[in-house]
């Protein structure tokens, strides 16, 4: 099974740069997820690489084999669309086989052989016999990735498989996603929006924001360290706060809701803000030494069991993850801990690297 | 209830002013009114005609006898059903509609699947063009223009021929060539419809089908049966049906071409009619033939009508 590498990979339509000299490596075996907001260019992505979007520069390469002139068909990938593609006359069985007739080396037990394990995985055996009219969104789409698994290709390509089914359906997409993978271990790009989902089955993830490639890492590494502003705000649920400078001691820099100076490259704010995860961010009902001031706006909202909390300090907005039975009602005083190790600077939307930056607590 | 707000359009105001706005602002009122000259057009020339073409069907009528019509139940269908020059002729038409519908079918498939892979190709649309021209010009000016064509004395075709050194030949005028030189001029004038009808039909095939069929490395035979033919198939039976409708009523080609001739050979059942209604005068038993002719465009349009409705309920 061979690498994926884009070099330099551009797609222009008219005056609209889609996709801006992404360069990067899908490493064989592994499932990178194309994660960033609508009309980022990630879709136009893996069309370029299944060779159904010619790039406008830059080259693509399956291993040391060039295929950026190549036809889909003849780069020999699978491909699961958005939109459930069944083909309407056929079967399910059928339809999962289609693509298995031209593969000379199997033999009709071998094939069919193929199509009973992938109809077992996706949970297709007792539909195998229906057509397209006969099932729902979910189960069309299961057919779809069927076909695309069967086949066994180097290359697999998901966009967006899971956007068009309903809750459950796409639980047991994912559910077989995950088996397939465990069991064949293909280079699989997966294109999403959801960053859940992105984070759940990626051996790494691709960041895109406006065409460029704005992150490439593990999932962890993305969440805990992100490159850029973007990919603190873009990850989370909500993103990161970001703060800004309230005041300058030195090369010591102040923010509002961290009850520490940070050291600033060269003594310089400008263009500078703190960021911080809301997990990280404590809240207590009691003053105490490196606790800052804050008033509780609005209400406590859930999200995944967690209270979300939106905080007004100084000005700044800051919401913080409260454990459950910790709400506090809108209008009163809290105190707020930022920790600041969990504190990143950004300068221009770019993270300063941990070595510019030290941190010294107040007095 | 004063002071009650009501949502837009619930209580839409009726036009201010006197009784002819007031009674033009109602619901029915104009749209009946605009349609009246069309309704007059269609009663005056559609249904009178029609209605009247009916009653004379049951008549003996001769336009030369200088007689009145002479009711005469349904003799008129029963000689026309005996009438083995009528199947004969019927037949004639039949060949003439499967082999030119046929014909035009296929080779529109054939140009149009040929255009719609060459999105890129230079003189594409110059190329089309020139393709759609027969379709808008008049069959009385083709058929002119191919006679011409055919000419056995200075036509183009036969200057070609003799100038391979092959014998010239009087393709309209001899018996065993003359239905397929008229053949071949509706296939020209309409394998153009068809194409625009097959690159309809593929307009209609959602792109995820076809990417997704290149993908999965199709045969080009599984890619128009499962994806092209499935999508297209109601735009293309439509096509096939409402040129099979018209092939059935051609009559001004061969009027201006050949006129039936030679003998009998290219005479369809719409030139038998215009000699029996016009040279022969006989209106009874033409009118008869009309009806007969206008039950079986009934048949195809009925089937047109329920193709429509299969298609609507395919796809909901």
């Amino acid at each position: 099974m061979p690498d994926i590498h884009l070099e330099g990979l551009t797609r222009s339509f008219g005056p609209t740069t889609a996709v801006d000299n992404v360069s990067m490596i899908f490493a064989e075996g592994t499932v990178t997820c194309l994660l960033g907001p609508s009309g980022c260019g990630k879709t136009t992505l893996m069309r370029m690489i299944a060779g159904l979007e010619a790039p406008t520069s830059g080259r693509i390469r399956f291993g040391d084999r060039d295929v950026t002139r190549l036809s889909a068909r003849q780069r020999g990938v699978a491909m699961v669309f958005q939109y459930p593609v069944m083909y309407r006359t056929l079967t399910v069985a059928e339809n999962i086989e289609l693509p298995l007739a031209r593969d000379r080396g199997l033999s009709p037990a071998e094939r069919r052989g193929r199509v009973d394990e992938v109809l077992d995985v996706l949970d297709l055996l007792a539909q195998r016999g229906l057509r397209m009219g006969d099932l729902d969104m979910g189960a069309r789409q299961r057919v779809a990735v069927g076909r695309a698994i069967a086949r066994r290709c180097d290359v697999v390509l998901f966009d967006e498989p899971t956007t068009n089914v309903e809750v459950h359906a796409k639980l047991q997409l994912i559910r077989a996603f995950k088996e397939f993978r465990r069991r064949l271990r293909q280079t699989i790009v997966y294109v999403t929006h959801d960053q859940t989902e992105a984070m759940t089955l990626a051996d790494q993830i691709a960041l895109m924001q406006a065409g460029v490639l704005s992150q490439c890492a593990a999932p962890r590494v993305l969440y805990d360290e992100p490159d850029s502003e973007f990919g603190g705000w873009f990850l989370g649920s909500p993103g990161m706060n970001f703060l800004d400078p309230v005041g300058r001691v030195g090369v010591q820099a102040r923010f509002a809701g961290i009850s520490a100076e940070i050291a600033v490259p060269g003594g310089d704010v400008a263009g500078l803000r703190a960021g911080i995860r809301p997990e990280y961010v404590r809240v207590f009902p009691h003053a105490a030494p490196g606790r800052v001031t804050a008033r509780v706006v609005g209400d406590c909202i859930t999200i995944g069991g967690q209270h979300l909390l939106t905080l007004d300090v100084d000005g700044a907005e800051l919401k913080a993850k409260i454990p459950p039975g910790a709400g506090m009602a809108a209008g009163s005083t809290a105190f707020v801990e930022c920790p600041a190790e969990h504190v990143m600077l950004f300068r221009d939307g770019r993270r300063l690297s941990e070595q510019s930056v030290g941190l010294s607590r107040f007095p | 209830m004063p002071g009650e707000l009501a949502a837009p359009g619930l209580h839409a105001r009726r036009p201010a002013g006197g009784g002819i706005a007031r009674f033009l602002g109602r619901r029915t009122v104009l749209p009946g009114l605009l349609l009246i000259p069309v309704l007059a057009f269609f009663i005056v020339w559609n249904t009178i005609p029609t209605l009247w073409l009916l009653g004379l069907s049951f008549y003996r009528f001769s336009l030369t006898s200088g007689r009145a019509p002479i009711y005469a139940g349904l003799l008129n269908f029963q000689n026309i059903l005996n009438d083995s020059g009528v199947w004969l002729d019927l037949s004639r038409t039949l060949l003439f509609v499967i082999s030119g519908v046929g014909i035009q079918t296929v080779l529109g498939m054939l140009l149009g699947l040929l255009f719609w892979n060459s999105q890129r190709l230079p003189g594409r649309r110059v190329a089309l063009t020139m393709l759609f021209a027969p379709m808008v010009l008049t069959p009385v000016a083709s058929g002119t223009f191919w006679r011409l064509i055919y000419d056995p004395t200075f036509g183009v075709l036969n200057s070609i021929l003799r100038g391979i050194g092959l014998p010239g030949t009087n393709f309209l005028g001899d018996s065993s060539t003359a239905f397929a030189a008229v053949l071949v001029v509706d296939i020209w004038m309409w394998t153009p419809f068809m194409v625009l009808m097959t690159l309809a039909a593929l307009a209609s095939v959602p792109k995820a089908e076809l990417e997704a069929a290149e993908i999965d490395q199709l045969t080009w035979w599984q890619r128009l049966r499962l994806v092209l033919l499935f999508h297209g198939k109601y735009i293309l039976m439509l096509g096939i049906l409402l040129r099979t409708i018209d092939s059935f009523k051609t009559m001004d080609l061969i009027y201006n071409m050949t006129f039936g001739g030679p003998g009998t050979t290219t005479q369809l059942v719409a030139i038998t009619l215009y000699r029996r209604a016009f040279e022969a005068f006989n209106m009874g038993w033409s009118s008869a033939l009309a009806v007969i002719l206008l039950l079986i465009s009934i048949a195809f349009t009925a089937t047109f009508i329920f193709v429509l409705h299969w298609r609507d309920k395919a796809e909901a």
